[in-house]
């Protein structure tokens, strides 16, 4: 028997028998499925982890500070009619009778912005004594309102480029811009208030 | 899966039995689909793949089939098939393989000795005494036919 002749018989015999893939296919595909599966939950558990997060982390604007910036977009950027006080000893008038110190629209009188007008209106069930300043064309507006909660003090300025809050011991002030400059005047303001600020926490 | 039946015949006649010899084959596509990212394209996939094979085969320390008596005897189908089956059993495993890779499977002892790590020479003694020995076993199957 030639080496050729050999190599055949065997050759053909060995592919002769019948080999049964099957059991090994399927235990292999379930060994590289089960991984990816598990990478899936792993990457989608992950993911909601990480909005989870995003939203904790990520700065809350105040539902006080979208109130009021609706109402600026309405009767300032709209200019839907209202009654405006323009006299300013009237507005003080109207602030003193509402609690907001006179010394707090003083004070937002030294930031370079002008006082324009002013009047009541409700954010969210709350009198606020909305002001209206102007400064290079731009408005702005500015809501006061004494406060009577005991929240923690706080005088740092926060929001959105164009809505910025801070509160001060005895007020909370909102500021709202067309553009994006609340932030400025609400820094601005904290400054002028901070004599007064101190003045009330050395008084109290 | 290609090359799964191929490599699950040769696993087959390393191991001592069928259960052995899936787990050798399953145990190779595994490996292979990890180390995917090793194969270059363009070269032997076949090859790389009993290369795998026999990396996996001899990192377990499989107890290679060496009885008469093993399984691919009792499922051959026609007494020369069977004959063949347990002379191909009864061949050291070194001899066996190579004779599998270079006969059965159509590698070159070129290609089968990369496919071992061994030099080209010795698959060439391995496979001339495989056959030798294969020859000696055969031999009364041989008359048989001839008469």
């Amino acid at each position: 028997m030639t080496d050729d002749e050999l190599d055949q018989r065997v050759r053909a015999s060995v592919l002769a028998e019948e080999v049964d893939t099957s059991r090994v296919a399927g235990a292999v595909r379930n060994r590289i499925q089960k991984p990816r599966r598990v990478a899936l939950w792993a990457l989608a558990a992950a993911a909601a982890a990480s909005i989870a997060l995003a939203a904790f982390l990520w700065p809350q604007i105040p539902p006080i500070c979208v109130a009021a910036a609706q109402d600026h977009e309405r009767e300032i950027v709209k200019g839907e009619p209202r009654r405006w006080l323009t006299d300013l000893s009237a507005i003080d008038a109207l602030a003193d009778k509402q609690g907001v110190p006179a010394s707090a629209i003083a004070a937002l009188g030294t930031t370079g912005y002008r006082l324009e007008r002013g009047r009541l209106c409700f954010l969210k069930k709350q009198i606020f004594l909305h002001l209206v300043y102007t400064k290079d064309g731009s408005q702005y507006s500015v809501y006061l309102r004494p406060r009577t909660d005991e929240a923690s003090f706080t005088n740092s300025v926060r929001g959105a480029e164009n809505l910025a809050y801070f509160d001060t011991s005895h007020l909370t002030a909102v500021f709202v811009s067309n553009g994006a400059n609340a932030q400025a005047f609400a820094r601005a303001g904290a400054r002028a208030f901070q004599p007064q600020m101190n003045a009330d926490e050395h008084g109290s | 899966m290609p090359h799964l039946a191929a490599l699950l015949r040769v696993a087959r006649r390393l191991t001592v039995d069928l259960a052995s010899a899936e787990d050798l084959a399953q145990e190779t596509m595994l490996l292979a689909w990890r180390g995917f990212h090793g194969f270059q394209t363009g070269t032997n996939a076949r090859a790389w793949l009993f290369r795998i094979l026999f990396n996996a085969f001899h990192a377990a320390a499989r107890k290679p089939s060496v009885t008469v008596s093993g399984w691919s005897a009792i499922h051959a189908q026609t007494q020369e098939a069977i004959e063949i089956a347990e002379a191909l059993e009864a061949l050291p495993i070194e001899q066996r393989t190579v004779l599998l890779m270079c006969v059965v499977e159509g590698f070159t002892c070129r290609e089968a000795a990369a496919i071992l790590e061994v030099p080209i020479g010795t698959v060439m003694s391995r496979l001339s005494r495989a056959r030798e020995e294969l020859r000696k076993s055969l031999a009364p199957l041989a008359k048989e036919a001839y008469r």
